[in-house]
Parts: structure tokens; C-alpha cells; sequence
């Protein structure tokens, strides 16, 4: 039924899937989908026509259309008929049937009590095996007479029931039967696997279950001579089947028990001996050893449930145990009302029955749900609770009425009440590990989404980093992996004890694609299971976080377009009126001076409009440009720059370096009148030292006017984090020193 | 006959500080024709014979060209211009890459910083039309960039060795076809644009090398004709996959 997770999980990792292309992949799924539907509805139209078909045979089968109620007694009572002889004698208490060789059945309770399965007592329940048969004997023989009491003697033709007689609860409990048997049937195509095969087997038995309530049900007087002889060994081996199925099933999942096969062949053994016994009448007592039979099945499972949980905390272990728990109890009341009803009497032998059949109904919601609990709707669940909730209420109808002699009234009410109030207190607890949200509240919710969200803004490349934390804090998983497969979306895996959740592709270029998955098993800590309404959360967070992610690249670009637009505009227009105002410029020094800011102009929008450089670019250009600065000037140039390591300057680093050289390189030619200038630069470990030595006439450093010039360089070399020195160069000339002891990306 | 010069420029000032520059480089008279936007630039080449230059008609021998003007930029003209026999030089005050390489796959010879010294533009002019152009570390590295095989994109641009060459290589899928002679360097071309990229000066790479000074600017002269050609090539190719052709 449910794809053991860790099936799943090898399925994921495996090699072979990982291989294949995401598109061929999908191809197979949906084709292998499809094929699975086909099969599906074949199976279903199979299955409608052998429940067509039975009907059909039950149809050809012979009775008597009249309704008869059994009075305080041991009496029965004629309540109405639409046969002709039968006209009239309304009312009228039945004596005995005869038959038309003779054969003579008395009439009592028997004859209207067709199921023998809910009978406590061998002797009744063998009287009215034995009265069901001869009934159906004498049906199928022709003519029957009916004596009534009063010396009344009607002969009526029995006659086939036709479709028409077959009655609305054969068919509405035919169609819950076929859906038992399509789930699993379901369960099987979609997962072939044998460790699925003890569900399969519990739908069937308790399909079949039904489909016996359901003949039982048929209106009017006799039932099919082949039913009347075997139906009550069916449904014994109906239930002890299903049990035993049940306990087989619990070995095997969610988890494989250790040495769980011997103790499904023990359960198997047990209950074939009884069924076997019971075929051949050699068991005593054989309702109370069915009975014991079931319940200790459920006990097994149970404890098996307990078990399974204590070797790994799967949410899946836990609804089973409760389930469980819930179906036995329920069984447990019920066997108590029956049995007390029969020994104290009292209480019509059909009314034992009905109970009975709401426990099936509950039973088979439940064995309904069990596949898909994690995703189906709220309303199928409660449907299921409202069966189970049903079965208390006639239960303890049957027990007041029979145990305390309530008045039917009383009793009613009294027991619909406290099935209530049983209902309400169970509900949350068995609901709890499926899609009890214990997501932490909405608001913390709320906060813990928004700072993850703000941290992925912060930093994109973490982003799936983030995501797994944030899921983490959100389900309390107990095991998180990563997965190299893409998937489209969150989904529910399985039984609901895993999540897979897509990771939000960090390229913007990529909408919508993952570059691989979450796996999430066993949220809070084991304790519940993911639904679906779990997956939509996933699916809007992880959108969310896409959105974040794309938001802050929109930003980036942005932010980058507007800054190289408003460099253009500074460059065009500004840049361009420089130039005229130098061209005009007076003198020559007012020249370079407009000549000066207009480089220092470039620099600045450059900065604006490119993003980071290379340090060995960088300085390709600053030997260039200074090479050529000091050859217009004839001043001799040697160069030296080593470094390390190519670091990428950020464009605060790039414009203040290079507009500290363009500084100190103007003023060598402006003022040393050198013939020589010798730079040198070193890199180490992130240290810059930068020294210019000219050969010019500047002395006593010391001295100097700092203007416009040096105080900038100054104050871009405290921008970088840096210190610049000045002093004389041996016998003529300045040595600049700049140091700057952190030329990292930092800046 | 005077040498005929075409200088198209928006601002009068610098229109007439680039006469100034022009009539200084050149000893011989020279005949100059002004004109401050792509239109009246294209008109005065028509007159003198149409972008081919074919007419027998006396065609300009210099053309500056500016490259923001109020009704286009001069790549647009430079472009039309491929066949048109005169030094083509951009004059700009854009010295980045990003603006120059257009350019300069658009077919000029040259490009002439605005902001420069009057010397140094007499200088630098004289040099483009003695086949001696300029070429930036920049530009030479967006050209080892155009020039590398498989990739005349905006692949990273491989410099200074710190990203190992062969590795890069191997890693790229092998083109079937040979690629065609205008699309290769030399190996000494290479060597040369990896030189000047690194911000060697011609004489320095000179002495790197062990070759003369002359045939360093040779080399950058063939570059400067392959870019052409090999840019010429590709726009071909491209407008053909478009349909354009």
C-alpha cells in the first residue's frame, strides 16, 4: 500500500534513474500512469460486471415478496405483502411452512434471522442455519403453504426476485465492496510488490465481507440455497482472514520486523485451524473463538505498531497503532453488547446484527484510508470517524438496552451522547499524526520565513542552505537529505512519512527548475506525517524564496543600469564641457589642471558604470597610461610590480589607486623635473607597498604645502585602509611610500 | 593637390583644436573639410566619389571621426566606410575597451584620445598614419579574447597566465571546421597582444622578444587588419543566418 520510504529512497539514489534524461523520464512515468489507468478502469468494469452477475443469479433465485417482523415470543408476524393469496392477512402470526412433499419447517425467530455469523450460541446458531436451509429447500421446490395461526392455509407460488427484488442496500454495499476491491487493486498496480499483497487481501476479504451482509440483506422471505449452507463459514473465514492479514501487513510495514515472518506464519496457522475447525463443526463455542481470533489479531497489531516505532520513529507506525487501537476497541464493546444482549434476552437477535454491520462499515473505511491518509480530503476522514463513532453509538445502545434494561428511548439517547463525547476525545488523537499542524504557529512561522527570506537576499548562493534550515525548523524532521534528482514540485512521498521538496535554482536565468531535491522523513521528530496541505506550505515558501532570489538580482541590475546611466550622463555632458573649457583653457597650467579633473572625471564614472577588476589588469593599464604620462614628459620610467596572487579589486579599491597614481605621477612631472622615476609595487598576502623614487629636485618633504593633490592622496590611501609617507631619495629626489596592509576583497 | 582631410566632429572647438592638430602633423597642404554630424559627412563623401571611393574622383585621405554625434555615432559611418581608401581614425574622449573595440572592428585605423595634449595628438596622429596605431592593454586583451578559437564571445578574458591556457582550451569542444586564416593569429601576433596586454611598451616587448621595434608594429598593424576582416567576416556570417543577406 503505502511505497516503503526506504524503497523510495534507493529508487531516488539510484544510479540508473540519475542517468536517465529528465524528459525521457518523465515519458516513462506518464506512460507507465497511463498504462496503470487503463488496467484500473478494465479492473473496475470487470468488477462491475461479476457484481452485475451475482445479482443477476440472486435474481433467478425463488421467494416469497412479504415483510415479516418477529414478535416478543418467538413468533412471527405477517406486517404486509403484494402477493395476491397473501392479501388481507396482515397481522396475521405464521404457525409453519410445508413444503410440497410434505416437509414441514416451524415457524419462529429463525426464520428471520439470516445471519448466524453474529450468533453466540452453537445451538441457535445451528437452529437457525438449519431453518435457513430447509427454508430454501422448500422455496426451490415450488408451491409452499403457509399455515398461520388460526388454521389459516395459504398457497403461494414462490417466484424469482427479479433485478427489481434485489433491493437498494445489496446494491449500495455491492458498490462500497467493489471499492474496496479497486483500492487494492489500485495499491497493487501502482506499487506491485508482495510486501503489499496482506492489504490487498484484507480489501478483498472484507469486500466480500460486505457483498455477504449485503445478500443477507435481500427483502423477502428465503435466501440462495448455496448461501444458506456455506455463508456462515464465508464470513468466519472472511474475518479471521482479514486478521490474520492484518498482523502479516503490520510485520511489514512501514518497516520489515525482525523475525516478523514467523510471526505472520503463527497468525496464518492459528487462524486457518479455526476456520477449518469451524468448517467441520468440531469447534465449540465458535463465535467466542472467531471473536478471540480478531481481537487478539488486533492486539498483535498493536503491539507490532509499538514495536515498529520504537526501532524508527515513522509517523506512518504511529496512525497505524491508533487506527488499530480504534478498530479493536470498538470490536471489544461490540462483542461485550452482543454477548450481554444474548444472555440477558430481550433484545431482538437483529439488532445485535446491525451493530455488526456499522463495524464492518467503520472497518472498511478505515481499510479505505489506510493507502492514501496523508492525502485525502478532511471530509473522507471524517466520514470515517462519523462509521467509527456509529458503531460506539449502537453498541452501547445494544448494551444499555440488554445490560441495564434502559428504555429504548433513554437508551438511545444516552448512547448517542456518549459516543459523542468519544468522538471528540479520540478525534484529535488519532488525527494528530496525520495533519495535526504543528507547524509553530503563524506568527513565528511568519518571522522565521521572513529572516530566512532576507538572508537569501542577503546571500543568493546559500539560498538552498537556508531552505533546508528553514524546513528544518518548520517540520522538525528527524532525517534531511539531499537529492541530485530535479523534481517539479513538493509532493507527499508514500504514505506520508517523507517529503520531497524541489531546491529553487540559484540561476535567474532558469524560471522554474530545480537543480535537485529535499527529502524530509518523518516530521516532528517522527511524530507526524506530511500532507498535502504540507506540500502547498513547501511549494509557496520555495516560491518565495525563488521570488527573493530574482528580486535581488532585478535589484542588481537595477541598481547596475542606473549607475552606468547616470556615468553616461557625466561623461557626455559634463565630460564634453571640460573639454571645450580646456581647449579654451588661458594657460597651461589651467589646462592640465581641466585635463586633470577630466581624467579624474573618467575614472569616477568608470568606476560607476564597470564592476570589479583584476589587480593584473589594473596594472597593465596604469604602467600603459603612466608609461605614456612620463614619455610625453621625457621622464625615464621603471616599472616593477609583483604580487602573489591576482586579487579582484572591488571599484572603491581600482579608482582610489588608480587616482592616487595619476595623483603622485602629476606631480612628479609638475614639480621634480626629474629624469627618472622608479615605481615598485609589491603584493603580499594581501599587503600593497607602493613606492615611487624620482631622481628630481624635491627636498624636505616635510615642508610641503599640502594642496589639493596630496591631501587627496592622502585621503584615498585612509580610504583603503592605508598610510602614505614621503621622504628624500638619497642625495636628490622624494621616495613616496604607500602601505596599505589589507588589500583584500573586503573593502 | 592638397591631401584632403574629413574631420567630422559636432563641437566647433574641438573641430577647430583638431584642424589645428592635423594642419601641425602634416607638412604638406592640406585641405580640410568640416562637418559636424553624419549627414553633412556622408554628403561630402558622396560628392568625392561615394563610401567605395571608386570614381576616380580625388577622395579624402584622413577621416577623424567623432564617435557621439547628435545623429548617430560615427561607427554608423565608419562601418558603411569599409572600402573607402583613407586613414579612418576615431576621436573620442571614450578611452575604455568597451567603446574603442566597436570601433576599431568597424574598420578604423586608429583612435585619437580628446583630452590629450596637443603634442601628444600631433604625435599620435603622425603614428596612426605611419601604420604605427595605438593599442591599450585593454584592447589587446579583448583581443586575445576575439582571436581565441572557438570564442570570439565575451569568454573570460586570459591574461596574464594566471588562468592555465591549455587546461581552458581542452575544456572547449573542437570545432570541426578549421577556422579560416583572417580568424588566426601567428604565434608571435599572440605573443605580441599577450605582451601588450600585460602593459609592455612596443620597445619593451621588443627587447622581450629579441625582434625589432618595426616588426613589433607590423605585428600590431596585421592584428589591426585581421580584427577588420575577421569582424567584416562575422557580421557576413551573421547577417546570412539572418536572412539579411
Amino acid at each position: 500500500m503505502n511505497p516503503a520510504p526506504q524503497a523510495n529512497a534507493a529508487d531516488a539514489s539510484g544510479a540508473g534513474i540519475r542517468a536517465a534524461p529528465v524528459a525521457k523520464r518523465r515519458a516513462q512515468t506518464l506512460r507507465r500512469a497511463r498504462l496503470r489507468q487503463r488496467e484500473l478502469a478494465v479492473l473496475a468494469v470487470l468488477g462491475f460486471l461479476g457484481l452485475f452477475m451475482l445479482a443477476r443469479l440472486l435474481a433467478l433465485q425463488p421467494y416469497l415478496d412479504s415483510t415479516w417482523r418477529a414478535e416478543a415470543g418467538d413468533v412471527v408476524e405477517l406486517v404486509t405483502s403484494p402477493l395476491s393469496p397473501l392479501k388481507g392477512l396482515g397481522g396475521a402470526h405464521l404457525e409453519r411452512i410445508t413444503g410440497r412433499d410434505g416437509a414441514s419447517l416451524l415457524a419462529d425467530a429463525n426464520l428471520l434471522q439470516r445471519s448466524p455469523r453474529w450468533s453466540i450460541d452453537d445451538a441457535t446458531r445451528q437452529s437457525q442455519l438449519d431453518s435457513q436451509r430447509r427454508l430454501s429447500t422448500l422455496l426451490e421446490q415450488g408451491a409452499v403453504t403457509l399455515h398461520f395461526v388460526g388454521g389459516q392455509q395459504v398457497v403461494v407460488e414462490p417466484r424469482p426476485r427479479g433485478m427489481a427484488g434485489v433491493g437498494a442496500l445489496f446494491w449500495l454495499l455491492g458498490a462500497a465492496a467493489l471499492a474496496l476491491g479497486l483500492v487494492a487493486a489500485t495499491v497493487l498496480i501502482s506499487h506491485p510488490h508482495w510486501r503489499n499483497l496482506p492489504y490487498a487481501l484484507i480489501g478483498l476479504c472484507q469486500g466480500a465481507n460486505l457483498l455477504a451482509i449485503g445478500i443477507e440483506s435481500l427483502p423477502g422471505l428465503g435466501l440462495p440455497q448455496a448461501y444458506a449452507q456455506h455463508g456462515l463459514i464465508a464470513r468466519t473465514a472472511f474475518d479471521l482472514c482479514s486478521a490474520a492479514a492484518m498482523v502479516h501487513l503490520s510485520t511489514l510495514q512501514p518497516l520489515r520486523l525482525p523475525s516478523g515472518r514467523w510471526l505472520a506464519a503463527f497468525t496464518w496457522g492459528i487462524c486457518a485451524v479455526l476456520v477449518a475447525l469451524a468448517a467441520r463443526q468440531a469447534l465449540p463455542q465458535a463465535w467466542w473463538w472467531t471473536q478471540a481470533g480478531m481481537l487478539g489479531c488486533g492486539v498483535v497489531t498493536l503491539l507490532l505498531m509499538t514495536w515498529s516505532y520504537r526501532l524508527e520513529p515513522n509517523p506512518f507506525a504511529l496512525l497505524m497503532r491508533r487506527l488499530a487501537a480504534a478498530a479493536t476497541a470498538t470490536l471489544l464493546l461490540l462483542c461485550t453488547a452482543v454477548a450481554v444482549a444474548s444472555w440477558q434476552g430481550g433484545v431482538a437477535e437483529g439488532d445485535a446484527a446491525l451493530s455488526s454491520v456499522i463495524w464492518y462499515l467503520f472497518l472498511s473505511t478505515l481499510i479505505l484510508l489506510l493507502p492514501m491518509f496523508s492525502r485525502v480530503q478532511p471530509l473522507m476522514r471524517e466520514l470515517a470517524m462519523l462509521a467509527g463513532t456509529s458503531t460506539v453509538a449502537t453498541s452501547l445502545d445494544l448494551l444499555f438496552m440488554s445490560a441495564f434494561s434502559v428504555g429504548a428511548f433513554a437508551s438511545l439517547s444516552l448512547s448517542v451522547f456518549l459516543a459523542l463525547a468519544v468522538y471528540a476525545a479520540t478525534r484529535r488523537w488519532l488525527l494528530q499524526p496525520m495533519s495535526g499542524q504543528h507547524v509553530p504557529g503563524a506568527e513565528r512561522m511568519f518571522e522565521r520565513l521572513y529572516r530566512v527570506l532576507r538572508e537569501v537576499e542577503a546571500r543568493p548562493r546559500d539560498s538552498a542552505e537556508l531552505l533546508t534550515r528553514l524546513l528544518r525548523d518548520l517540520f522538525e524532521p528527524l532525517e534531511v537529505r539531499t537529492l541530485d534528482r530535479p523534481s517539479a514540485r513538493s509532493r507527499v512521498l508514500g504514505d506520508g512519512s517523507a517529503l520531497l521538496v524541489p531546491l529553487p535554482t540559484i540561476d535567474a536565468d532558469q524560471e522554474h527548475g530545480s537543480d535537485g531535491s529535499i527529502v524530509l522523513r518523518f516530521a516532528e521528530r517522527g511524530t507526524r506525517m506530511f500532507s498535502r496541505d504540507d506540500a502547498r506550505l513547501t511549494d509557496r515558501v520555495v516560491e518565495q524564496l525563488r521570488r527573493a532570489v530574482a528580486y535581488d538580482k532585478a535589484v542588481e541590475r537595477g541598481r547596475s543600469e542606473e549607475r552606468a546611466r547616470i556615468a553616461q550622463d557625466l561623461h557626455d555632458d559634463i565630460g564634453a564641457r571640460l573639454l571645450t573649457l580646456m581647449y579654451k583653457a588661458q594657460s597651461p597650467e589651467m589646462e592640465d589642471y581641466i585635463r586633470h579633473t577630466l581624467k579624474d572625471l573618467k575614472t569616477l564614472t568608470r568606476g560607476l558604470a564597470s564592476s570589479d577588476q583584476r589587480l593584473s589588469h589594473a596594472t597593465a593599464e596604469w604602467k600603459a597610461d603612466i608609461g605614456q604620462r612620463l614619455a610625453a614628459a621625457q621622464i625615464e620610467l621603471s616599472w616593477t610590480f609583483i604580487f602573489d596572487r591576482d586579487i579582484v579589486l572591488s571599484v572603491v579599491q581600482w579608482s582610489a589607486l588608480t587616482r592616487v597614481l595619476r595623483e603622485l605621477i602629476s606631480n612628479a612631472i609638475q614639480h621634480s623635473c626629474a629624469t627618472h622615476l622608479e615605481i615598485s609595487a609589491a603584493l603580499e598576502d594581501g599587503r600593497l607597498r607602493l613606492s615611487l623614487a624620482d631622481d628630481g629636485i624635491g627636498r624636505n618633504p616635510q615642508a610641503w604645502s599640502h594642496g589639493l593633490g596630496l591631501g587627496g592622496v592622502r585621503k584615498r590611501v585612509k580610504l583603503l585602509g592605508g598610510d602614505v609617507q614621503w621622504r628624500e631619495n638619497g642625495r636628490s629626489g622624494i621616495v613616496c611610500t604607500v602601505l596599505i596592509p589589507d588589500l583584500g576583497p573586503r573593502h | 593637390m592638397a591631401v584632403k582631410v574629413l574631420i567630422v566632429e559636432d563641437n566647433p572647438v574641438a573641430r577647430s583644436f583638431l584642424c589645428r592638430v592635423v594642419r601641425e602633423s602634416f607638412s604638406d597642404v592640406i585641405a580640410i573639410t568640416e562637418a559636424g554630424d553624419l549627414e553633412t559627412a556622408r554628403k561630402q563623401i558622396s560628392l568625392t566619389g561615394g563610401a567605395q571611393g571608386m570614381h576616380g574622383v580625388d577622395p579624402f585621405k584622413l577621416l577623424l571621426v567623432d564617435l557621439e554625434l547628435p545623429d548617430g555615432n560615427g561607427m554608423e559611418l565608419l562601418s558603411t566606410l569599409a572600402h573607402y581608401p583613407a586613414t579612418k581614425i576615431v576621436t573620442t574622449l571614450y578611452s575604455d575597451d568597451d567603446h574603442l573595440f566597436p570601433a576599431l572592428q568597424c574598420g578604423a585605423d586608429g583612435y585619437l584620445l580628446k583630452e590629450d595634449r596637443f603634442e601628444v595628438l600631433v604625435e599620435e596622429l603622425q603614428k596612426i598614419v605611419r601604420g604605427q596605431p595605438p593599442l591599450s592593454p585593454a584592447i589587446a586583451r579583448r583581443l586575445l579574447t576575439h582571436f581565441r578559437p572557438g570564442g570570439t564571445g565575451e569568454a573570460a578574458p586570459s591574461d596574464s597566465g594566471f588562468s592555465s591556457a591549455g587546461a581552458f582550451q581542452s575544456s572547449r569542444p573542437v570545432p570541426i571546421e578549421k577556422p579560416l586564416d583572417h580568424e588566426r593569429l601567428t604565434p608571435r601576433e599572440s605573443e605580441v597582444l599577450t605582451y601588450l596586454s600585460k602593459g609592455f611598451t612596443i620597445k619593451e616587448i621588443a627587447s622581450l622578444m629579441g625582434i625589432k621595434w618595426f616588426t613589433v608594429n607590423d605585428h600590431i598593424k596585421s592584428i589591426y587588419k585581421k580584427l577588420n576582416v575577421s569582424s567584416r567576416a562575422e557580421a557576413a556570417v551573421l547577417a546570412s543566418k539572418q536572412g539579411l543577406v
